[in-house]
């Protein structure tokens, strides 16, 4: 439908008049398509093209076979996916994994981005932004390496710390317990400053006269922050929790890839790195598709649901 | 009012093509220099041959083009060498293959990425080079035995760049060894009273039950456990049971050995974290005199040592290979004898004459004159000569960037290339480790299942490697008993590896 | 502006600067090790292993990646890249995204449905290269910019920011006779810098860590921007190569402060860019553009 929309507003330079209402507002529009086209076009051959490539979780894919040529096995990738005797610790452990970094890192960058807005000196904010931001620059390598040199038990600084302190050594990195705090405290660390920007933007847009007229009446600061400052936000706020949603099955392959071990495997798996070493490291792209399609799959369902449940509660949601 | 728009929009698609023209545009004068550019060059001076080259770089940057020049000069060719950084080079050799944008010779990285395209080779996308190689005076000298080993279906289709079969013994520090009054240990309970030794007794003289006697890493294959395993006697990934292949978990020796290394991490005697310590902080402990013992590859004492000295000028360092544990004696795992294979596709060798053409340059590449050239680089300024023996340059900057990167590009080694220069080692400890390296020959446990063949391997057996591997940590860490590693071990039988079993099984049989 | 001098205020901002001081030096805490790890020697930083301050300092690092023109090369790659590539994206994507925004648009949410699609589904790897290739951009500096010229989160953002701007403002101009390009660059893209800012930044940073789009698309190495040498001496020197190809014993790896010296700076370019931006982030920035 939109595509011939496109191209009626590609074509029709003279607007004749038109018969209905649709008609109308479309050749009224034309120039707005005009401005959709470039962006529509590089969808179309960047992303729905290459798209076809998912077929081949259908087939016994062989690259020498290409698409075209390679068998057809149905949904045998799906059925070896769920009759995977981890399978279920895999998608629980994802979605835990998911519902922690809901729960523990995605208020935090609007907690952080709601102090940095409170604070007036523009060149101590400047800084403290600065410095918040810089994580996001190292590569999970690094932050891992680094995590590690701490958190060893042979001479890292927090045991030598615990032992000075009178307690007992834990062994941070090969405890079950240990890597979901692990792994949630190294995401905040890392990405808490930098979510922060998108916030920060939007709250520049808050007209300052609003704060101005609260504080005559007396408001708290905490009020402010509640009656000003968070409603101007909450579109953007909304339309980040549905993407955040979609992405449920993502939870960044090479961090936990990294701190993945024999010891704490019954919790870290994911399906990305059950993937890389079922599928990937072994060349087979059918299977790997296949789980990335079912991960893809449930991620729509959600969008979807969150998307209606956004409307529902007033807001203008995704589309 | 509507020529304005016009001219507006005009002008946004100006904008965007000058703008697709900017990214694209800087890169104009090498962008059409690919195959085709190459191709014709070739034609038009009718003499160089255009060979284009796919391998994995080891070293922070791209070599300068120096000693690619003198390739050409000494073949008459035109070379093009992509170089693909060694973390993305299954990644990138994938994605040519499947688009078909494989260059005419093809370095695979390992023997996992062989076994990834045996179906590929199968499918006769690869030239067949087996019996051309007597045709070609220098890569007739590979050795058969090496090149069955990377056969498929019994048919040779690659070439090899050597590595040495068994590298494995233990680095230990002497001073220590000395001031305890130790020798070199020759059994595994000498070894194991060395590293008692190392802990109980302040080898570092620092007042401080402090010492962490063996460093070890994240790694059952070419860290501490593999070689230990040997010692006492396990099969090397497979091994034969009443006339038919095992793995090697299923072996008493195996379980022994995992007995061994629980003993050490109970008793403090290995690094607490040796199932998640990296190779970089696994030599970090070794270097700041932390721990005395490490097992891996002998010639990594040439590395080790200058650091060790630094931190400590009196350190001594010494190696050995020759430890005892079972009752056939000392035995050492060994490789099948190739780093990275070399391929060479269909798509970018159409015929015979290209495969002959391609082939004449790597039979070049094995020539005394370039297989030196390339693994020692220009005498005079990469090397010199004494005694007929090479000693590199001091200047290693010099030589990481000039020489070290063409040492991917290599086809055969010491062994088959004739008239290979021997390095003069002018570390003592380095010439001994090399001796020991050639010593391990005499004592090698090969491989039996490195030339067989399975399907439910290729496809599954990582995974269930992986399997293995966590019950093998979490056994030595006590997390689990023999009853534990024994239901991982049936659970590997039910998820395909019984079938893995029964079809090496059958290859093994269909082979002898 | 009125300051609020209330005894609550002021324990409040004292609590909010403390809080937001320890945050801060947390954060930076790591970082810091990494530049003084890259200022000091091997030795000290294998036995100290967490450096903050080097007791000997050594600039060898630096010397030796300074040592050839790679690193300055790459570096030089990655600003260009980063630079065109954003414009590049930033005109796309603020075209897509305020047509999108207008909601008397007919398809509109096909569109927008078409292209949250697109963050949920993809082909993979290989087709994609495919369509690179077909278009001829194999080895060339557009293929690290065209293939990746719109992001569909950005593009969500931007929309979403475009939508909340006042529509009386749209309505307005129009009266006045403007059409609908005139809005575009003369109302609303002024109105939007903080968002403008926000999402050039997301785009600057994403082009500046292009890796693999590198490594898949461009065969020659001259062209590789600076995260394929940075990765490359990360993973070397973290001893994450596999010793599968037994390469390792001839290929000493670089040294750990190497390792940090590359990594600042690959960094500092890109830490740059963001104080440029700040202003627009400013309370009430937003305002001062209508007036101004």
């Amino acid at each position: 439908m939109s595509e011939t929309a496109v191209k009626t507003g590609m074509r029709k330079s003279t607007p004749k008049i038109p018969e209905s209402g649709r008609m109308r507002r479309i050749i009224k529009n034309r120039a707005i398509y005009l401005m959709i086209l470039p962006g529509f076009l590089y969808f179309l051959i960047f992303k729905y093209i290459p798209m076809s490539g998912l077929i081949i979780a259908f087939q016994e894919y062989q690259a020498y076979l290409g698409v075209t040529g390679s068998p057809w096995v149905g949904l045998k990738h799906f059925e070896r996916l769920f009759t995977e005797p981890m399978f279920f610790t895999i998608l629980g452990n994802t979605l835990l994994l998911f519902f922690l970094n809901l729960a523990f890192y995605f208020p935090v960058p609007i907690i952080l981005a709601l102090m940095l807005n409170e604070v007036r000196r523009e060149v101590f904010k400047r800084f403290i932004q600065t410095l918040v931001y810089i994580p996001h620059f190292m590569s999970w390598v690094i932050i891992v390496s680094i995590s590690f040199v701490m958190l060893s038990m042979d001479r890292g600084i927090i045991n030598e710390l615990m032992v000075m302190a009178g307690f007992d050594k834990i062994n941070f990195l090969m405890s079950s317990d240990w890597f979901r705090p692990m792994y949630v405290m190294q995401v905040i660390w890392r990405e808490a400053g930098w979510g922060t920007i998108i916030y920060l933007a939007a709250m520049a847009a808050i007209d300052p006269g609003l704060y101005e007229a609260s504080r005559m009446d007396g408001a708290s600061r905490f009020r402010q922050m509640w009656h000003i400052t968070l409603p101007s936000i909450r579109s953007v706020i909304v339309v980040l929790l549905i993407l955040k949603i979609g992405d449920v099955l993502e939870l960044g392959f090479e961090h936990i890839y990294l701190l993945l071990n024999s010891m704490n495997r019954d919790v870290a798996e994911i399906f990305d790195t059950y993937v890389y070493t079922a599928g990937l490291k072994q060349g087979q792209f059918s299977f790997s598709t296949a789980v990335g399609f079912f991960k893809s799959l449930i991620g729509l369902i959600l969008v979807m649901l969150a998307n209606k449940l956004a409307k529902k509660a007033g807001e203008e949601g995704i589309y | 009012m509507k020529k304005k728009k016009a001219s507006s929009i005009l002008a946004i698609v100006t904008a965007l093509s000058v703008l697709a023209g900017c990214g694209g545009g800087s890169s104009a004068p090498a962008a059409t220099g690919t195959s085709n550019g190459s191709a014709a060059q070739g034609e038009n001076k009718s003499e160089p041959v255009a060979i284009s080259i796919m391998a994995n770089l080891h070293t922070p940057e791209v070599p300068s083009d120096m000693i690619e020049k003198l390739l050409e000069e000494k073949t008459g060719t035109k070379l093009e060498i992509q170089w693909v950084p060694d973390g993305t080079y299954d990644e990138k050799v994938n994605a040519s293959f499947a688009t078909g944008t494989l260059p005419q010779v093809t370095y695979l990285k390992n023997a996992a990425s062989l076994v990834n395209m045996r179906d590929a080779i199968r499918n006769g996308q690869f030239w067949e080079i087996g019996p051309l190689l007597d045709q070609y005076p220098n890569l007739s000298r590979l050795k058969p035995e090496v090149l069955k080993n990377t056969a498929v279906d019994g048919k040779i289709y690659a070439l090899y760049r050597e590595v040495p079969l068994s590298r494995q013994g233990i680095i230990y520090r002497k001073d220590w060894a000395d001031k305890l009054g130790l020798s070199a240990p020759t059994h595994i309970d000498e070894f194991y009273n060395m590293l008692k030794q190392f802990k109980e007794n302040d080898p570092d003289g620092n007042g401080k039950d402090d010492t962490i006697p063996l460093t070890d890493r994240n790694d059952l294959v070419y860290g501490a456990f593999k070689t230990i395993s040997s010692w006492l006697g396990t099969p090397n990934n497979w091994g034969e049971k009443d006339g038919k292949l095992a793995p090697e978990f299923m072996f008493p020796e195996y379980m022994e050995t995992m007995n061994f290394f629980k003993k050490l991490h109970q008793e403090g005697l290995i690094n607490q974290d040796f199932p998640v310590t990296s190779k970089t902080d696994q030599q970090n402990l070794f270097i700041t005199g932390k721990s005395g013992v490490y097992i891996g590859a002998m010639g990594d004492v040439s590395s080790l040592h200058p650091k060790v000295v630094e931190v400590n000028p009196d350190a001594e360092l010494d190696v050995q290979n020759k430890i005892e544990g079972g009752p056939n004696g000392y035995g050492i795992w060994s490789v099948p004898g190739y780093g990275s294979v070399i391929l060479f596709p269909k798509t970018a060798i159409k015929t015979e004459e290209d495969l002959n053409n391609v082939l004449t340059f790597m039979d070049q590449l094995m020539s005394p004159e370039l297989g030196n050239l390339i693994y020692w680089g220009v005498e005079g300024t990469h090397h010199k000569l004494e005694d007929g023996k090479v000693i590199p340059s001091e200047d290693t900057k010099l030589t990481d960037r000039e020489v070290k990167p063409y040492q991917a590009i290599q086809v055969g080694g010491p062994l088959t290339i004739e008239g290979f220069y021997e390095p003069k080692h002018m570390l003592p400890v380095k010439a001994k480790s090399e001796e020991m390296i050639t010593e391990n020959n005499d004592y090698l446990i090969e491989d039996p299942s490195a030339a067989l063949d399975s399907k439910t391997f290729n496809e599954k057996g990582v995974q269930l490697q992986e399997m293995i591997k966590d019950g093998t940590y979490r056994y030595m860490l006590g997390d689990i008993d023999e009853a534990g590693f024994q239901s991982v071990v049936d659970n590997w039988l039910k998820s395909g590896g019984q079938q893995i079993i029964d079809e090496f099984n059958v290859s093994y049989s269909s082979s002898k | 502006m009125v300051q609020d001098k209330t005894i609550s205020s002021r324990i409040f901002d004292i609590v909010n600067y403390t809080l937001l001081s320890i945050i801060g030096l947390v954060t930076i805490l790591p970082f810091l090790h990494v530049i003084a790890g890259s200022f000091t020697t091997v030795t000290e930083l294998a036995q100290k292993q967490f450096v903050l301050f080097p007791t000997v300092w050594s600039l060898d690092a630096y010397k030796y990646v300074f040592s050839t023109n790679t690193v300055f090369r790459s570096l030089g790659v990655s600003v260009g890249v980063t630079f065109f590539g954003t414009l590049f994206s930033m005109l796309l994507t603020c075209l897509m995204a305020y047509g999108l925004s207008r909601r008397d648009l007919d398809g509109r949410n096909f569109i927008m449905f078409m292209v949250l699609f697109t963050m949920l589904f993809s082909g993979g790897m290989i087709p994609t290269f495919l369509v690179v290739k077909e278009m001829g951009l194999i080895d060339t500096y557009a293929a690290l910019i065209v293939p990746t010229a719109i992001n569909a989160f950005n593009l969500i953002i931007m929309r979403n920011f475009f939508q909340n701007l006042p529509e009386g403002l749209e309505e307005s101009a129009k009266i006045d006779g403007a059409g609908d390009w005139g809005i575009l660059f003369r109302i609303v893209i002024p109105l939007s810098m903080p968002a403008i800012a926000t999402i050039s930044l997301f785009y600057a940073v994403t082009y500046w860590n292009t890796y693999m789009s590198a490594i898949l698309y461009l065969n020659d190495a001259a062209k590789w921007p600076v995260q394929v040498i940075l990765r490359q001496i990360v993973i070397l020197a973290s001893g994450l190569a596999a010793d599968t190809s037994g390469m390792d014993e001839f290929v000493r790896p670089p040294e750990q402060t190497v390792k940090m010296a590359v990594i600042v700076i690959a960094t500092l370019p890109i830490l740059c860019v963001y104080p440029f931006l700040q202003k627009h982030f400013a309370k009430g920035a937003l305002l001062g553009s209508i007036k101004g």
